[in-house]
């Protein structure tokens, strides 16, 4: 049960990382946000966000699996991280908002 | 073409991607759905469909049924071509009896070697294989087809096209084409990071067509290029098989040191002898992992050299746990059970390769990395047929004013190992549930039967892809797309409701059970279903459009 | 941009030399390559192993540089004369070790 927690975990932290890595790019800033500003430093911190949770998601992955399997079910988690995060941005861009909840409101 | 490095590597993408596209979207997908290839083989026999069991005791249950077991027709048909002579009614030498179980099997394969007098080659082996119920022993009719592992597995692989090996060849080649695919669209991708998450179905056919493309080759790269590799490596002894042929002088003085350090015996003495307790073997064999803290199941049983003074029992470790498949070999004298030795662990190289084949293989008992590699072959898939389909937009038009008939073409190709692929699957699923349990005579085995059917409902999709793609010659959407996307979606429900009909196990009760290889298969396919049904009507929009433009375009140029 | 047609029997040649000259060049060197991981200790089956992990590699190169490298001639001889050149020295080693 406690493993299925953490995989759950890894999972989501995944996610949120790879909607970190997007929202530092301006294009996919501006499908969630708006005209909202995009300063360097929040697209800093949004990438060392992303690669923290990255890190962290790897981190869950061994705590639950031997290293050989853990690695692997971490870049496949990425993978598909990376397909949702894709087709949220396609469909309910929006969504992601919640990823940057302290930069004030969107701007449309 | 070839004028700078950049422009050859997309001219090689786009030709060899094109043309062995059509194999690897069989191999991927059949692929996928040999991750779950087992609990497949239960939804097509229902009378395995119970919970996997360990490996039964080898004196008691395994020992008779051995002892019984012959090659059936298929196998000595398959040997007349290698005998100087008629085979004999009953083979009796045995050379080798083994047993082989996973987590995920209910039932327990077991493979008879027999001696064969006569044969042309020296050491050559004829086969009798046996599916038993590890319960109480009962073999499964050998006419059965296991859907999972005996076809879609097979056919990921070789694509059952056994003749020297043609099948295999086929398929190498196609992984080392994916494997020069995904560097050339590497270097051909400049935006690889800028373009990760980009997906814009609101623009042109091509554009997105391209977008998906690009996005499911990228973000599942590291997955394709190792299950192309791993895949390569597994074969490696057909594709360059230099032990039996440059190097075999090599390859035999390593047998012969290997024998002398193992002490397990190359050859039969050609003495009698009896065979002691195997099961006092095996608990030996349990009793000295968990001493090295590596409790485990046992996954393979072999006995060689049956009934000689030379013989001896192997027991393996079923990787249930790691990548690496099976391990920990422990052997024993099989007159005696005096243990001859224990395997030591692995070289570093060793260690490499059972990585790598594991990897690919996954014996490993881990759901959601199941499910993940899943993902990644069906993945793959769209990345395979977004290619086909960007291909055809970019030209469509250009062919049309040509009065070429190459997109037409190459639409048809598509539709037929997209859609017609899934048709197909669907379809060895609907025969498994209709054909009666037992042939008339003189009909092929059930089993076979199945396959042809299989084969016979793609040929007829590959006929109304042809048929129906006519409209491309012309630069228009093909219907056949359309059309196929609605066979799948009624065919995807048809089968779990035979299933509920033929064997009683609906949905509610699976699950209720907590059934899940059954569910799952049933939940998969009225899945698909449900995505087919949403394709089939994004497609009635898209013909609307195409209609429209081409309303306009006509406008246009009569202006 | 102009456009530089080239000819089927150029495409052909390059073709082979890809997947022909390709694998001759990676038979000789996973023969060599084993035969020296053999003279050097390793297990054969091993040496075998590794030696045909990298080869997939290197057919992987071979094949991309048939189409990248500008002179088709240069494609052909280093492939083909690479090959017979480390599939004899194979065959050398083997004959000391054996």
């Amino acid at each position: 049960m406690l493993d299925s927690l953490m995989l759950l975990a890894a999972l989501l932290v995944c996610a949120a990382g790879m909607g970190w890595f997007a929202l530092s790019m301006d294009v996919h800033w501006e499908q969630v946000r708006g005209k909202a500003p995009h300063p360097r430093a929040l697209v800093k911190t949004l990438r060392v966000l992303g690669a923290a949770a990255l890190f962290v998601s790897l981190v869950l992955c061994l705590a639950v699996d031997s290293a050989s399997m853990a690695v692997l079910v971490w870049l496949m988690a990425v993978a598909g991280a990376a397909v949702a995060i894709a087709f949220t941005l396609t469909w309910r861009a929006r969504a992601l908002s919640v990823l940057v909840f302290w930069a004030g409101p969107a701007r449309r | 073409m070839f004028q700078n490095f950049r422009l050859s590597m997309a001219w090689l993408h786009t030709w060899f991607g094109l043309v062995l596209g059509f194999v690897l979207i069989v191999v991927f997908f059949f692929g996928a759905m040999s991750v779950f290839d087992r609990e497949i083989d239960r939804w097509s026999i229902p009378a395995s469909r119970f919970e996997p069991q360990p490996m039964p005791s080898f004196d008691k249950l395994l020992r008779p049924i051995f002892e019984d077991m012959q090659p059936l027709e298929p196998a000595r048909a398959a040997m007349r071509d290698h005998v100087n002579g008629p085979l004999p009614d009953k083979f009796t030498v045995p050379s080798s009896w083994g047993a082989y179980t996973t987590h995920r099997d209910p039932v327990l394969s077991l493979f008879v070697g027999y001696e064969v007098p006569n044969a042309k080659l020296p050491e050559t082996n004829i086969f009798a294989l046996r599916t038993v119920d590890p319960r109480n022993g009962t073999a499964l009719p050998d006419d059965r087809l296991k859907v999972g592992s005996g076809f879609f597995y097979p056919l990921h692989y070789s694509l059952t096209l056994e003749w020297k090996n043609l099948g295999y060849w086929i398929v190498g080649f196609a992984a080392l084409m994916m494997l020069v695919g995904l560097v050339t669209g590497v270097v051909m991708h400049r935006k690889l990071f800028r373009e990760l998450f980009t997906f814009r179905p609101n623009k042109s056919t091509q554009r997105s067509m391209l977008d998906m493309h690009n996005l499911t080759g990228v973000v599942a790269l590291p997955f394709h290029f190792f299950f192309a590799f791993t895949g390569l490596v597994i074969f490696a002894g057909i594709y360059f098989p230099v032990a039996h042929t440059q190097l075999e002088p090599l390859h035999e003085q390593h047998e012969v040191i290997d024998a002398q350090k193992t002490g397990l015996p190359h050859d039969r003495a050609g003495v009698a002898a009896p065979i002691a307790s195997v099961d006092a073997m095996v608990a030996e064999a349990q009793r000295r992992w968990a001493a090295k803290g590596m409790a485990g199941d046992v996954g393979f049983l072999s006995l060689v050299h049956v009934g000689d003074r030379n013989g001896y029992v192997s027991v393996y470790r079923a990787g249930t746990d790691r990548i690496a498949l099976t391990g920990e070999g422990i052997h024993f004298k099989a007159s005696t059970g005096e243990l001859l030795r224990e395997d030591p662990p692995p070289t570093v190289v060793g260690r490499i390769n059972e990585f790598l084949t594991g990897l690919h293989l996954q014996h490993f008992r881990h759901w959601l990395l199941r499910w993940l590699y899943v993902l990644g072959g069906l993945l793959g898939c769209v990345c395979i047929a977004t290619g086909f389909l960007f291909f055809v937009e970019k030209r469509k038009r250009q062919h049309a004013k040509q009065h070429s008939n190459g997109a037409r073409l190459v639409d048809a190709l598509a539709v037929t190992t997209v859609t017609g692929m899934l048709i197909a699957a669907l379809g060895i699923m609907i025969a498994n549930r209709l054909l009666p349990d037992v042939m008339p005579a003189g009909w092929p085995w059930r089993g076979d039967m199945e396959q042809y059917c299989f084969w016979g409902v793609w040929a007829l999709a590959m006929a109304h892809a042809f048929w129906r793609t006519a409209p491309v010659a012309e630069g228009h959407l093909a219907p056949a797309w359309r059309e196929q996307c609605l066979a799948i979606a009624v065919l995807a429900v048809v089968a779990p409701v035979l299933n509920w009909i033929t064997t009683g196990d609906h949905l509610l009760r699976t699950i209720g059970n907590g059934y899940w290889p059954v569910a799952g298969i049933d939940l998969f396919m009225l899945t698909s279903a449900g995505i087919a049904l949403l394709a089939a009507r994004k497609l009635k929009q898209r013909v609307a459009v195409d209609a429209h433009a081409n309303v306009t375009r006509a406008e246009v140029n009569h202006a | 941009m102009a456009t530089v047609t080239v000819s089927r029997l150029h495409i052909a040649s390059r073709a082979a030399a890809a997947i022909l000259g390709g694998y001759a060049f990676t038979w000789g060197a996973i023969v060599f390559g084993a035969a020296l991981l053999v003279a050097a200790g390793m297990d054969f089956h091993d040496a075998e192993h590794l030696a045909s992990i990298v080869g997939f590699l290197i057919f992987l190169t071979a094949f991309l540089s048939a189409f990248g490298v500008r002179q088709l001639q240069r494609v052909w001889l280093v492939l083909l004369g690479g090959g017979a050149l480390m599939t004899a020295a194979a065959s050398l080693l083997q004959s000391q070790l054996v």
